[in-house]
Formats: structure tokens, sequence, C-alpha cells
């Protein structure tokens, strides 16, 4: 008998009122130790999959276990377990910094000394000791995303949910963020439940991913092996004029030896073996059939190319927290 | 139980500190109420003996603002927890093992603490401008413990109504709700000079018998039947908006 995962879900469905069907039968099972990525659009079900898993929401059907507590029956037991944070920080403005992760710190029970040691070091990881005693209503976008999952950790969770953890910050907190749970993963083995509408995100620290569309899966497993599924080049024409991308597309779709065909409003992509050799046919044909070219690569696939080939367009990126900085 | 209690009294701290960060909150609840009292003596003060019975009229309002006071910052309650609602922060609340209870009880104790520092200023400012006081310093203990509990008993409505909708408008509802319970009630003359329509009206409200024992300690003394009623008025307010709040804390929270 293997090891029990750290998260399972089995058929979780989710129907809003008015029929709206958020989750259709999603099943997934993260083990112990690994950082999972689900990969989606806005609207896929991605924050629906971990508000039921968090046990904020009740599913339609279907069942989930956190380390092998019931999310339904055991929902207590199961917020000891996890730490949490949502897409939208959740914070009191009123409250400084500090004020609220000790206050956090003793709704897990934790004890007076300890949690404002702790609290401390904790500020300091995620680089805010210098605000901690600033009410949260000053800080940026950045510095309350990072106390936000400063507050997912203050209790030391074996399992912690991630909703779009970067989403609206610049690179430089992103990357401290990424170090972070990679040290947290690598060095006290916490299992990671990350979502994102980063690809570049989902590559660096997943290592496994699940790409959710509609809210069904339509893709599983490692990046490599995702990536290395498509097993071809992808050439990508962007197209100088949007109005010949159907003719480009004509034209790709008649090339011998091609796999796939994918198409945007201003660009097509072509999946096949030995894209090296084939880019000058392709920029001839094209020509030929008076496509204006503005420019044409040749690349490995990229998660983007499977994320496009699962679900037919690209990852459209809302960067939800406009103007928000470190 | 343990852990309730421990996180009731983390979350009432969280409660009382936000309430003192928000002097332009609280602030109004206290100089309305004052403002009524200062106009409503300055109008009916002299006809009050002849036309009510009522031979000092300032004692017979100061009750009356003291239970204004006490609604209005009950109702402010209903209004932070739409804010928490709003901002994702009740969730991020839920997210922890904390007693689903203690998220209404904290703010039901603030509240009682609260409504027994508005209370107590209204009061000393009634003394002050001439209300007598019958029952002495014990009176005025019981007072001040009897708005407490209104303030928790009355929270509950704007708490109930903010934890169905999460709707900012919708919580404001909770002092709404009672201006008219105040105007059916006691509040400008006794029941004597009703109507005889306003008057079955009064004496089927909760506020009637609330001032009715608030009276007592400050116009006559000691009175256990008053004050029972007006603790029992106290009760039932409380166990109906109680009721409500813990209906609307389950839809809302698994």
């Amino acid at each position: 008998m293997g090891a029990m995962p750290a998260i399972e879900a089995v058929a979780l469905v989710k129907e809003y009122e008015r029929g709206v069907r958020a989750l259709d039968g999603v099943s997934l099972s993260v083990e112990a130790g690994e950082i999972f990525g689900f990969l989606g659009q806005n609207g896929s079900g991605k924050s629906t999959t971990i508000r039921i898993l968090t046990t904020l929401l009740a599913p339609t059907a279907g069942s989930g276990r956190i380390g092998g507590l019931d999310i339904r029956r055991e929902a207590g037991a199961v917020r000891e377990k996890i730490g949490v944070a949502l897409q939208e920080a959740g914070l009191d403005d009123l409250q400084t910094g500090r004020e609220l992760l000790v206050l956090q710190g003793h709704l897990y029970g934790m004890s007076g000394g300890a949690v404002e040691r702790w609290v401390v070091e904790l500020l300091q990881i995620v680089d805010l000791e210098d605000a901690a005693e600033r009410p949260i209503r000053t800080y940026s976008g950045g510095m309350k995303r990072r106390l936000d999952l400063a507050s997912a950790l203050v209790h030391a969770p074996e399992i912690v949910f991630l909703d779009e953890p970067t989403t609206g910050l610049d690179p430089i907190a992103r990357e401290g963020i990424w170090r972070y749970i990679e040290r947290l993963n690598r060095e006290d083995g916490v299992t990671f439940f990350l979502t994102t509408q980063y690809l570049e995100e989902a590559d660096r620290l997943a290592q496994r991913i699940m790409i959710l569309e509609a809210g069904r899966i339509v893709a599983e497993g490692s990046p490599e092996a995702l990536k290395a599924a498509i097993a071809t080049d992808v050439v990508t024409v962007q197209v100088g004029e949007a109005s010949a991308v159907g003719r480009a597309a004509d034209v790709a779709q008649g090339l011998a030896g091609v796999e796939d065909v994918r198409r945007t409003d201003t660009a097509v992509a072509i999946y096949l073996p030995e894209g090296s050799a084939a880019v000058a046919r392709i920029v001839r044909l094209l020509d030929e059939a008076q496509v204006p070219v503005a420019s044409i690569t040749l690349a490995r696939p990229t998660l983007d190319d499977v994320f496009l080939r699962a679900t037919g367009h690209h990852l459209a990126v809302d960067e939800g927290l406009d103007g928000a900085t470190a | 139980m343990m852990r309730t209690a421990t996180a009731t009294y983390w979350l009432t701290k969280r409660a009382l500190r936000e309430a003192l960060r928000q002097p332009e909150v609280e602030l109004p609840q206290i100089l309305i109420p004052l403002f009524f009292l200062a106009t409503i003596i300055g109008a009916a003060n002299q006809i009050a003996p002849q036309a009510f019975g009522v031979s000092n009229y300032t004692g017979f309002q100061v009750p009356v603002a003291m239970v204004q006071a006490v609604a209005g910052v009950a109702s402010v309650s209903g209004i932070v927890m739409v804010t928490d609602i709003e901002r994702g922060y009740f969730d991020k609340l839920l997210l922890t093992p904390t007693p689903r209870i203690a998220l209404v009880l904290s703010r039901l104790v603030a509240d009682a603490v609260r409504a027994t520092v508005v209370s107590t200023v209204i009061l000393v400012v009634g003394l002050a401008i001439g209300s007598p006081l019958e029952a002495g310093v014990g009176g005025a203990v019981i007072l001040v413990l009897l708005m407490g509990a209104f303030g928790a008993a009355y929270s509950g409505i704007g708490l109930a109504i903010s934890l169905r909708t999460g709707n900012p408008q919708a919580a404001q509802l909770g002092i709404l709700i009672f201006f008219p319970l105040l105007f059916l009630s006691t509040a400008f003359a006794p029941k004597e000079v009703f109507e005889p329509w306003l008057e079955t009206v009064a004496e089927f409200n909760p506020v009637t018998y609330l001032l009715a024992g608030m009276r007592s300690l400050v116009l006559e003394g000691w009175d256990g039947a008053d004050l029972g009623y007006a603790f029992a008025a106290v009760g039932g307010i409380g166990g109906f908006s109680l009721g409500l709040t813990m209906l609307a804390l389950r839809l809302r929270a698994r």
C-alpha cells in the first residue's frame, strides 16, 4: 500500500444557483511533500476547487481528503493541518501586520511567547519587519500579498494552499515568494497546492501540474513530461494582418508531417517534428499564399504550448492587483 | 469549550482595538443621542409635568438616550462584520480552527463592553444636567450592566443581517429597525397619555419594559418587578437576535 496522499479529491462537482456548473468531476491526488500546480484561466474552477478542499465551500457531489481527513466530516481537523492564502488577500486594514499574525497564531492555539517570537521571524522572512507596526491599510498590494502568505504559514502547516500567490506582484517580489516556497518544500517537506495564471511560475515551482478548463481536467503530468508529450517542435508564425490568419492556418494544415495547428487572433502555431528543416518550406508556402509574415520562430514546446494544445487557447493573465508593488 | 473561550477572548480584543482606532465611528454614538436628549428636554421640559405627569423630564429622557446610544453602538457591529466579509477577512477566520460561535460571541462581548462605556458617558452627562438617580450608585451599576446586556442582545440583529446578506446597505438596517421600536414605545411620554392604538402597541414592545426598568432606577428607586421585566425584555431581544444570528452563521459558514 502506498503512502497516503496529502490531498485527494474524487469526482468533485460544484453547481451554483441557476445551474452554473463550476466543477465537473475533478479528481486529483497530491503526494506529501509535492508542489502541485493547478493551471487555468479565470473562471476555470481553480478557486472553487481550493475553497472546497479548504472546507470553505461544500461540494455538490464528490469527496475530498486532506492528510487522510474527510473535508466534510472532519472539517475542523482539516483546518488545523492546512494554511491558506486565497486569491484576494483577506486582511484587516485596522490591525498592524504584527497584530494580524499574532492573532492568527492565537486562533491556531499557539501560546503567547511562542507566537510573538515566531511572528518576528516570519515578518523577517517575508521582508515586512520594518512595516510590522504599521496599520495594514498603509501597505501596498505586494506587501499585503506577502503578509497574507505569512498568515497562511503562521502555524507551520503541513499542507499549504496558495491561490494565485504572486498575481499582481513585481518580478522581484515574485522571485522572493518563489524562493520561500521552494525552501519550505525542500527543508520542511511542506506540501503546496498552488493555483496560478503564470506558466513561468508553474514551470519553476511545480513538480506536477494539472490544467483545468471549464471545470474539467484536460491535462496532467510533470511540466517536463507534458512538454515532452508534444514530441514536436513549435513553429510560431506571427501574421502581419489578422485577416490572413485563416490562410496561414490552411497553409500549415497542408504541410507534410504536421501534427497539429493552433491559431490565435494574430498567430498560427504549427506542431511538427524536425521544425528546423521545415521553416524554409513554411516561409515559401506562406509567401505563395500571399500571407504577410511579421515574424517566425522555432522553439521547443513550452507550458504555453501544452496549455494551448490542451485548451485550444493561450492562458490569458489577469493581473488582478493593478499597480501593486512590493 | 476552552478553545471557544480563548478564541472569543482574542477576537474580542481585536474588536475592541478596532473600536479604539475608529473614534470617528464611536463618537457619533454618544454625540447624536446627547443632541436628541438636549433638544427633547428643551422642547418638552416645561410642559412635561402638566402634559405627561412627569416631574423630572430630564430623568425620564436619560434612559432613552442611553438606549439610543447603545443601539447605535450595537448596530455598528453588523457593518464591521460586512466589511470583514467584503475584504475576505471573515473567510480567513473561517479557515482557522476557531469555533464558529466564537466569531459571533466575540462581537457580542465587545459590544457589551462598548455599550457599558457609552451608556456610562450618557448617564454621567445626564446627572450633570439635572437627572436624579434615586437608586444611587448601585442603581447606576445596574443601569450600565443592563445596557451592556442590551448592547450584546441588540447587536445580534445587525450581525444576523450582515451574515445573511453580506451587504453593507442591508447591514445598516440594524439601526433603522431600532427607530420604529423606539417611537412605538414610551420613549417620549408615559403610555397613559397615548392614543389607545399606540398604548396597545407599546404594551407589546420590549423597549417599553426596558425603559420602565431603567426609569424606575432613575426616578423612583429600587423596583424589583420593573427591573425583572427590563431584564426579561433584554433576554427576549437577545434570544430572538442570537437565534437569528446563529441561523445566519450556519448558512454562511460550514
